[in-house]
C-alpha cells in the first residue's frame, strides 16, 4: 500500500509516550501492534506493566481449552517480553492455581517487579510459592484467596506501601509481623478474615481498611493513620468474646490516632467500640476528624449512643457526619431518660464546624430524635440536614415530620430535606 | 426609606423586575441584602486594570516567533516553571526557547488547555467535558500534541493525548490501524505470522485459515492449468507438494476423523518445514501425491468452464473426488495425537455451508473476509493482503503469493471470459 512516509508520525513519538499508549490498551492489542509495522514489531515487548484477565483469549464454553489458552498465552506474553517488569496484575475467574502459576512469580521476581495483584478463580486456593518473598521491591501487593506462609527469616517487604489481602488464609503471628516488618506500609486492607486478633503497628500507617470478623483490633502503633474504614461482622463466638472483655475497645482502637480525618464504621462497629469500661483517664480529642460515617447504629442501646455522643463531641472540627440506624425497631426495652442528652452532653459544646449531616433509616426512636435535636440545636454552621426515614415506618412518617419541625436550629441556612421516598 | 411594602407585584411581567431593580439601586442598604451581586456590575470597569498588574512570560518557538503568554498559565508547564526560575523569560530580548517539538500551532493549543485547567474553580465534570471536546482532532495533530506536551513536561495533557490515541488503535484489525495513522506496511507474511501465535491460538481462527487456504489451493490450482504452456518455474516443489497434499487431505471429508488426521499431517508437515528451510522430506512422502495430483489436474483440464463456473460454490466436490482415492493414503496419520478433533464437526463438504461458517466466523472476528473472498474469486483482481495476518500454513502463503503475482494477467483474463 502506498503512503507518504512523512505522513507516519506516529511511529515518530518518543518511547515512553509510546509505551504510555501501549499500557492504556487492553494488553491483547497492545501485543497485537507487533504486526502493524516493522517499528512496530517488538515496541510492545518493552512495556512495564503486564494486566492479564479473561479478555485476554476470546472466550470460550469450554472452561479447561479457555483455562489453557489462557495459561498459553501468559507464558508465551512473559517468554516475549524483554526487560523489567513493574506491574502484574492476573485476575481471571476460571483460571485456576496450579504450579506454573508459581514459575511465573519466580520469572516476576527476577524482573523487579514492583506491583503484584493476584486474584484467581473460587476452587482452590493458591498457596504463594516462597519467591514472592524475595520480591524485594513490591510496593503494592494485592492477594485474592491465598494462604500465605511467609519462612521464618523472612524480613519483610521493605519498600512495600500498599498491601491489600482479601480472603487470605495466614496466622495471627504471621499477619501481625508482616505488617510490623514492611516499614513504609501506608495502606493496609483486610478483608475477611475470621475470628482474628489484630495488633497493628504500622508507623507510616495511613489508611486502613478491615472488614471481617474481629475479636479485637488494637491499634498500637499508628500516630499517621489518616483514614479509618471498618465493618464488622458478628458471630457467636465473638459474641462471647465480647461480653467476656474487660478492656475498653474504643481507646485500645481510637486511642492512638490523633491525626485521624476521616472514620467510618459498618454493621457491628459501633457495638464493638461500645465494649469495655467507661472513658480512660483523659479523654481523647481528635482535632483533624472531620468526617465520621457510622452506620447500623443501635438507637436502643445506650452504650453505642454514648459512644457516638463521645465521636461527635470530642472532634471540634467535625465537618461532615453521617449516621444511619438499625431500621430494626421493637418496643423500647429501656425506659427512655427525656434529659439523656443533656447529662451527657456538655452545655456549651457546640459543633462549630458542621456542615452537613444525613442521618438514614430513621425509625422515630426517641433517643435518635433526641440525637437530631441536639445536631439542629448545637451546629451554628451547619447548612444540610438530610434526613431519610426507614422504609420500615409506613405511618410514622408525619409525625416524624412535624417533630423535626419543631426542632430548633441553632444555624439560620440550615436546610432540613426530608426524603420522602427512599431509593 | 426603611420598609417597603410591595402588594399585587405581577412577577410574569419582565418590566417588573425592572422597575423593582431601579426602585433599589436608589436604597443601597435594600439593594445589597437582596441583589448582592449588584454591586458587582457597576464596578466592572473597573475589573480591567489589574490586569494590567499580571506579569508575562515570553517564549520562543523554533521559528524565532516569540509570543507572549501570561505568567500563571505559562507555569502550568513545568519546563517553562523551571526555565523561568533560572531567569529566562523575563522580557523581550531573554525569551524561553521552547524545544524544537513544540511548533506554534501547538503551543496555542497548549496554552488554551492551560489556560482553562489552571483556573481551581472548574468541577472535575466541567474538566472532563472541556478535555474530550480538546482533544477533537486527526490523528496527526494528536501525535504532535502529545510530542509537544511530552517536551514540556506537561504530565496531565500527555496522559489525555496518550488515551486517546489509545483508544483509536484499541478493537481495530491492524489494516485499520495502519490506516488512521499512516504506517507502512512493510512486514513480511513470515514476520507477519511468527510471533502472533501466541494471541491467535484460537481454534475458531485456525479452521477460518484453513478454509481459506483450501480455496486458495483450488485458485491456485485453476491458474497452474492455464498456464499449463507456460514453463514457468513458479516455486520449488517442497511447498507446492504441501499444497497439493493439503488440498488432498485437507478439505471437507465427510468422514470427521479423517479430516482431523489430515490436520495433523499438515501441522506436522509445518514443524519440519519450519525446522529445516531445505527439507525435502515432505515432498518425498507426498511424492505419490503428486502423481495422483497431476492426473487430477489432466481431468480438469479438460473442463475449464466447469471449473471456473464452480470457482466460488462449488469447486469442492471435483476436489473430493481424487480425495477420495487419497484416504487410504491419509492412514500414515493415525499416529500423530488429535488435539482438536472438536473442530470436525463444523468442516461441512457442501462449500455453501462453508460459506456461511465463514461469515459467521468472520462475523464474530469482525473482519471482512466474505467480501474479500468474493472479490479476490469473482473479480481476479491482485491479491489483497489477507485480514488476517496469521495463518498457520505460513509457508503456503508465501509461495501462493509469488505464485500470484506473475501470471496474475493470465488469471486475469481468464476469469473475465467467464
Amino acid at each position: 500500500m502506498d503512503h507518504d512516509s512523512r505522513l507516519d508520525i506516529f511511529s515518530d513519538l518518543p518511547h515512553s509516550i509510546i509505551e504510555t499508549i501501549l499500557t492504556k490498551l487492553p494488553l491483547r492489542d497492545a501485543v497485537r501492534t507487533s504486526v502493524l509495522s516493522s517499528r512496530w514489531r517488538y515496541e510492545w515487548t518493552t512495556i512495564t506493566q503486564l494486566v492479564f484477565d479473561d479478555k485476554c483469549v476470546p472466550p470460550s464454553d469450554d472452561r479447561a481449552s479457555f483455562e489453557n489458552c489462557l495459561m498459553n498465552f501468559i507464558f508465551r506474553v512473559l517468554f516475549l517480553h524483554d526487560g523489567p517488569i513493574h506491574k502484574f496484575t492476573l485476575i481471571s475467574q476460571f483460571l485456576q492455581s496450579c504450579p506454573d502459576i508459581d514459575q511465573w512469580l519466580l520469572f516476576l521476581s527476577r524482573r523487579d517487579i514492583k506491583e503484584l495483584v493476584l486474584q484467581l478463580a473460587d476452587d482452590e486456593w493458591f498457596r504463594a510459592p516462597s519467591c514472592l518473598y524475595s520480591c524485594h521491591k513490591l510496593t503494592r501487593l494485592e492477594l485474592v484467596r491465598c494462604e500465605l506462609e511467609p519462612p521464618l527469616k523472612f524480613k519483610g517487604f521493605l519498600n512495600l506501601k500498599n498491601l491489600t489481602l482479601q480472603q487470605v488464609v495466614i496466622s495471627q503471628n504471621d499477619i501481625e509481623h508482616l505488617i510490623s516488618s514492611c516499614p513504609l506500609l501506608e495502606s493496609l486492607t483486610l478483608s475477611y478474615f475470621d475470628g482474628l486478633e489484630l495488633t497493628i503497628r504500622a508507623p507510616n500507617l495511613k489508611f486502613l481498611i478491615l472488614e471481617g470478623e474481629f475479636k479485637e483490633i488494637c491499634l498500637e502503633n499508628t500516630p499517621l493513620l489518616m483514614a479509618i474504614s471498618v465493618a464488622m461482622y458478628m458471630t457467636d463466638d465473638i459474641a462471647e468474646h465480647f461480653e467476656q472483655s474487660l478492656s475498653c475497645n474504643f481507646d485500645k482502637f481510637l486511642g492512638g490516632v490523633q491525626r485521624l480525618q476521616r472514620l467510618s464504621g459498618h454493621i457491628y462497629f459501633t457495638k464493638y467500640l461500645s465494649i469495655g469500661s467507661g472513658r480512660g483517664s483523659t479523654p481523647i480529642v481528635f482535632h483533624n476528624l472531620k468526617c465520621i460515617d457510622l452506620y447500623q447504629i443501635s438507637f436502643e442501646d445506650i452504650k453505642e449512643v454514648l459512644v457516638l455522643l463521645r465521636l461527635v463531641v470530642n472532634s471540634p472540627n467535625l465537618e461532615e457526619l453521617q449516621v444511619s440506624g438499625t431500621s430494626i425497631t421493637s418496643p423500647a426495652t429501656e425506659s427512655y431518660d427525656p434529659d439523656f442528652y443533656e447529662n451527657q452532653f456538655p452545655a456549651d459544646c457546640k459543633f462549630k464546624h458542621l456542615r452537613t449531616v444525613k442521618i438514614t433509616d430513621v425509625t422515630g426512636m426517641p433517643l435518635e430524635m433526641a440525637f437530631i435535636k441536639l445536631l439542629l440545636g448545637h451546629s451554628p454552621a451547619l447548612e444540610v440536614i438530610t434526613i431519610t426515614p426507614s422504609v420500615y415506618v409506613a405511618d410514622g412518617k408525619l409525625n416524624m415530620l412535624v417533630s423535626l419541625l419543631r426542632f430548633r436550629r441553632a444555624s439560620s441556612l440550615a436546610e432540613l430535606i426530608f426524603i420522602q421516598e427512599p431509593l | 426609606m426603611k420598609e417597603l411594602h410591595l402588594a399585587f407585584v405581577d412577577w410574569e411581567q419582565t418590566s417588573t423586575l425592572s422597575v423593582l431593580l431601579t426602585i433599589c439601586s436608589y436604597c443601597k442598604v435594600l439593594c445589597s441584602d437582596i441583589f448582592p451581586s449588584f454591586t458587582m456590575i457597576e464596578s466592572d470597569s473597573e475589573v480591567i486594570k489589574p490586569e494590567m498588574m499580571k506579569s508575562y512570560v515570553w517564549l520562543q518557538t523554533t521559528d524565532g516567533s516569540i509570543q507572549e503568554v501570561e505568567q500563571e498559565i505559562a507555569t502550568f508547564c513545568p519546563l517553562i516553571c523551571q526555565e523561568m526560575h533560572s531567569g529566562l523569560g523575563t522580557s523581550k530580548s531573554y525569551p524561553i526557547s521552547l524545544p524544537t517539538r513544540v511548533n506554534p500551532a501547538m503551543l496555542s493549543l497548549i496554552i488554551d488547555y492551560c489556560r482553562f485547567h489552571q483556573v481551581p474553580g472548574h468541577s472535575n465534570k466541567e474538566r472532563k467535558v472541556f478535555d474530550e471536546k480538546f482533544i477533537r482532532m486527526d490523528t496527526n495533530r494528536l501525535c504532535e500534541l502529545t510530542s509537544a506536551a511530552d517536551c514540556l513536561q506537561l504530565k496531565p495533557l500527555v496522559d489525555l493525548t496518550s488515551r486517546a490515541l489509545a483508544r483509536m488503535i484499541e478493537g481495530k484489525t491492524p489494516e485499520e490501524i495502519r490506516e488512521i495513522f499512516h504506517l507502512p506496511d512493510d512486514l513480511t507474511e513470515e514476520e507477519k505470522l511468527e510471533p502472533l501465535k501466541n494471541t491467535m491460538d484460537d481454534p475458531r481462527i485456525r479452521l477460518l485459515n484453513r478454509l481459506y487456504a483450501r480455496k486458495r489451493k483450488e485458485l491456485k490450482e485453476k491458474e497452474r492449468l492455464k498456464n499449463a504452456q507456460n514453463e514457468e518455474e513458479i516455486v520449488d516443489d517442497r511447498p507446492l507438494d504441501d499444497l497439493l497434499s493439503f488440498i488432498n487431505g485437507g478439505n471437507g471429508d465427510p468422514k470427521g476423523p479423517v479430516a482431523s488426521k489430515s490436520k495433523k499431517k499438515n501441522r506436522k508437515k509445518k514443524d519440519q518445514q519450519k525446522s529445516a528451510h531445505e527439507d525435502c522430506n515432505p515432498s518425498n512422502n507426498l511424492s505419490s501425491y503428486n502423481a495422483i495430483d497431476n492426473d487430477k489436474k489432466g481431468t480438469n483440464g479438460h473442463d475449464p468452464s466447469c471449473t471456473n463456473n464452480k470457482l466460488h460454490g462449488r469447486s469442492l466436490p471435483i476436489l473430493r473426488q481424487s480425495n477420495l482415492q487419497d484416504t487410504r493414503d491419509l492412514s500414515f496419520t493415525s499416529e500423530y495425537e488429535l488435539d482438536d478433533g472438536d473442530l470436525d464437526d463444523e468442516i461441512d463438504p457442501a462449500m455453501k455451508e462453508i460459506d456461511r461458517e465463514v461469515e459467521d466466523f468472520a462475523r464474530r472476528l469482525n473482519s471482512d473476509w466474505p467480501e474479500r473472498m468474493q472479490e479476490i474469486l469473482r473479480l481476479g483482481q491482485e491479491r489483497h493482503p489477507t485480514p488476517i495476518s496469521m495463518n498457520r500454513n505460513g509457508a503456503l502463503r508465501i509461495h501462493a503469493s509469488t505464485a500470484f503475482s506473475y501470471p496474475s494477467f493470465c488469471f486475469f483474463l481468464l476469469l473475465s471470459v467467464i
